[in-house]
């Protein structure tokens, strides 16, 4: 008599619509080719709402939702702001609420919870929208003060500013290099999208980033009955992941704009994270097992989560030397809190200590921020940070890198979970766990921990890149629905993690951790991050973002 | 590899369990070693499978994950283990 003879052995595609990591693949990539309609001339995806930013007193003034938002494609240029609005909560409703149901979630409480943070998602992004938060001086406020005043800020692209206020100076005949002060002051009036204000906190994107987090850390920690409504849908591994696909679509056009920066940035990327997996996980090993006196599978969890790859790194490393559930379990409450607080503190930090090492910053919080969902944030934070104080600093502006840099370091971390799981495997049950009778490690281990959501990303950059170079007169139309995904659509998904990852942590939990918690910040804070800026300057020193718009 | 038996396993805090509510197997072990024995033990006293040589397919119940470290990760471990109860049986006899 058999009991059911099923394989042990999962199939290569199980899990395929059981899994967030999998569903970040659909639905990054089912929107990501519904941009291309583009190329047919058929706009699948202009119904995407896109902010504007807007001005306190303006707004208050004359009260209209279409100086806040409007939607993304000139074929939906007739739509009420709010009829986009709710189709963007109508098309992201319904691919995650199936996703969900896919996953065996909850589903009611997942569609509940999933429109109470979709809308306080925007709610928070309109409000980070607002001039005295987000908008940039314009060059002229930086470059030339004394003319023009130090008080012009941009509600649009500064270049943009400063082509309108170029072209008010020769519609009035004046010299657009060399106006007057009366001249200057006339240009601002006539200039659609320049304001003067008292004051401005030029944050750039970076305070609507700050803002959703605030508030997720608000509710996750002061309002628990609200996060605990709220949980079936706050998934930031889920939202970043999705993200980091249509990112595959920036990295595409990055490579067009410049080639060499980006194979630059994917080897230092690559080298660098070798580097740091051979100094961080016997240093933080050995930290655990002697200082801290720690038994040999909790040190191998802990080091490998805080050396690799975070919760995904900790369970698999728990799960290939076999330790109980519990151990992987309390790692990662460690992980996602610690990943919180390298979230808040790093991208600052960076800015202010290291101004001049754009990309060595964000490939050193690619490796010492260790949730994927901590490290895009905390990359699209330092990036933010870093192109305002260097626009302030100069009057120039930075284009795409920072962002990229932290996640290239990031994926090739994720990328070698499986690897290092199966070596793992394989030494402990050779030489340390040496029991007779021990079942065998399939190299399938490498395909089951291996992040699915990166063979969307790779999708994307590739089709993109592949567009670009093979079919160049199709490259416009391309652009048109892909800009969408791009930015707007992969905004909102930031936006969304900021929210759902502060939703998600609860300081209290530090409570109690004991020694795990001292060395986790002991390795933390004194020796991953400073390896990882110092691996990250061996690798990265000298390049540099990309100029805007070049 | 396809396995005569199959078990979900547990950890419950102190011990491994391995379960199938079917055939009225439920065994624990402080270890997966204690937990193969006392699999043993039991399997050695159910007639249908004394004297055999048994694959056994553990799965790992992921139920028992916290949902919200499910995001970051969807499978912890599974194992197959081969289990001789020929011995067993001569000793008993």
């Amino acid at each position: 008599m058999t009991s059911a003879g099923e394989s042990v052995s999962r199939k290569w595609y199980s899990g395929m619509l059981k899994t967030e990591d999998w569903w970040a693949v659909w639905l990054g990539l089912a929107l990501f080719l519904a941009g291309l309609g583009t190329i047919w001339g058929v706009d699948i995806v202009g119904w995407m709402t896109k902010l504007k930013t807007w001005e306190f007193t303006q707004v208050m003034n004359d009260l209209s939702w279409s100086k806040l938002m409007k939607a993304s494609g000139k074929a939906y240029a007739g739509w009420h702001p709010l009829a986009s609005l709710f189709m963007t909560w109508l098309v992201f409703t319904a691919l995650t609420t199936l996703g969900a149901w896919f996953m065996g979630l909850n589903v009611t409480r997942f569609f509940l919870g999933w429109t109470v943070i979709f809308f306080l998602t925007w709610a928070l992004w309109i409000i980070g929208h607002e001039a005295h938060f987000k908008a940039h001086k314009t060059a002229e406020s930086i470059t030339a003060a004394q003319v023009w005043g130090d008080d012009i800020y941009c509600l649009t692209k500064v270049n943009k500013c400063s082509k309108e206020l170029k072209a008010a100076l020769k519609d009035m005949g004046a010299d657009p290099l060399k106006p007057t002060p009366e001249q200057a002051a006339a240009a601002v009036e006539k200039a659609k999208h320049a304001v003067r204000l008292s004051w401005g906190l030029q944050l750039g994107g970076g305070f609507s980033f700050m803002l959703a987090l605030a508030v997720g850390l608000i509710i996750g920690n002061f309002i628990k009955p609200v996060a605990e409504f709220l949980k079936e849908a706050a998934k930031p591994e889920w939202f970043i992941k999705t993200a980091i696909v249509y990112l595959g679509i920036k990295l595409g056009h990055l490579s067009l704009k410049s080639s060499s920066f980006t194979f630059e940035l994917l080897l230092a990327g690559a080298a660098a994270t070798f580097v740091a997996y051979l100094l961080f996980w016997p240093i933080v090993y050995w930290l655990g097992r002697k200082p801290f006196r720690l038994p040999r599978d909790a040190s191998a969890v802990l080091a490998s989560g805080i050396s690799i790859c975070g919760v995904s790194a900790a369970i698999a490393t728990a799960g290939a030397i076999r330790a109980k559930p519990v151990l992987a379990t309390v790692v990662s409450m460690l992980i996602v809190i610690f990943a919180m607080l390298e979230l808040i503190v790093l991208p600052g930090f960076y800015t202010a200590a290291f101004p001049d090492q754009p990309i060595v910053n964000g490939a050193a919080l690619g490796m010492t921020v260790k949730t994927d969902g901590a490290d895009a944030a905390a990359g699209a934070i330092l990036e933010e940070l870093m192109k305002a104080r260097h626009y302030q600093e100069t009057g120039q502006l930075w284009g795409a890198g920072i962002l990229e840099s932290a996640i290239v370091t990031k994926i090739w971390i994720d990328v070698f979970i499986g690897v290092w799981a199966f070596v793992l495997a394989i030494m402990w049950m050779k030489y340390v766990e040496r029991t007779p009778g021990q079942p065998r490690v399939g190299a399938s281990e490498i395909w089951f921990r291996f992040p699915k959501f990166v063979i969307g990303y790779f999708i994307a950059w590739f089709t993109y890149l592949a567009i670009a170079l093979f079919w160049p007169e199709l490259g416009k139309a391309a652009d048109a629905g892909a800009k969408i995904v791009q930015s707007p659509m992969r905004k909102m998904m930031f936006m969304l993690t900021f929210v759902a990852i502060g939703v998600i942590t609860d300081f209290s939990k530090l409570k109690g951790m004991g020694r795990l918690a001292v060395l986790y910040a002991i390795a933390l804070f004194l020796i991953i991050a400073p390896i990882a800026l110092v691996v990250a300057y061996i690798f990265h020193r000298g390049m540099m973002p990309l100029p805007a718009g070049g | 590899m396809s396995a005569d038996l199959e078990l979900t396993l547990t950890h419950d805090g102190n011990d491994w369990v391995g379960r199938n509510a079917d055939l009225g197997i439920h065994v624990k072990g402080e270890s997966l070693g204690a937990l193969d024995a006392a699999l043993m033990a039991r399997l050695a006293a159910m007639p249908e499978w004394a004297g055999r040589r048994v694959t056994v397919a553990m799965r790992f119940d992921n139920a028992t994950i916290p949902t919200w470290i499910r995001q970051y990760a969807a499978h912890y471990f599974n194992r197959l283990v081969e289990l001789d109860l020929r011995a067993e049986a001569a000793s008993h006899a």
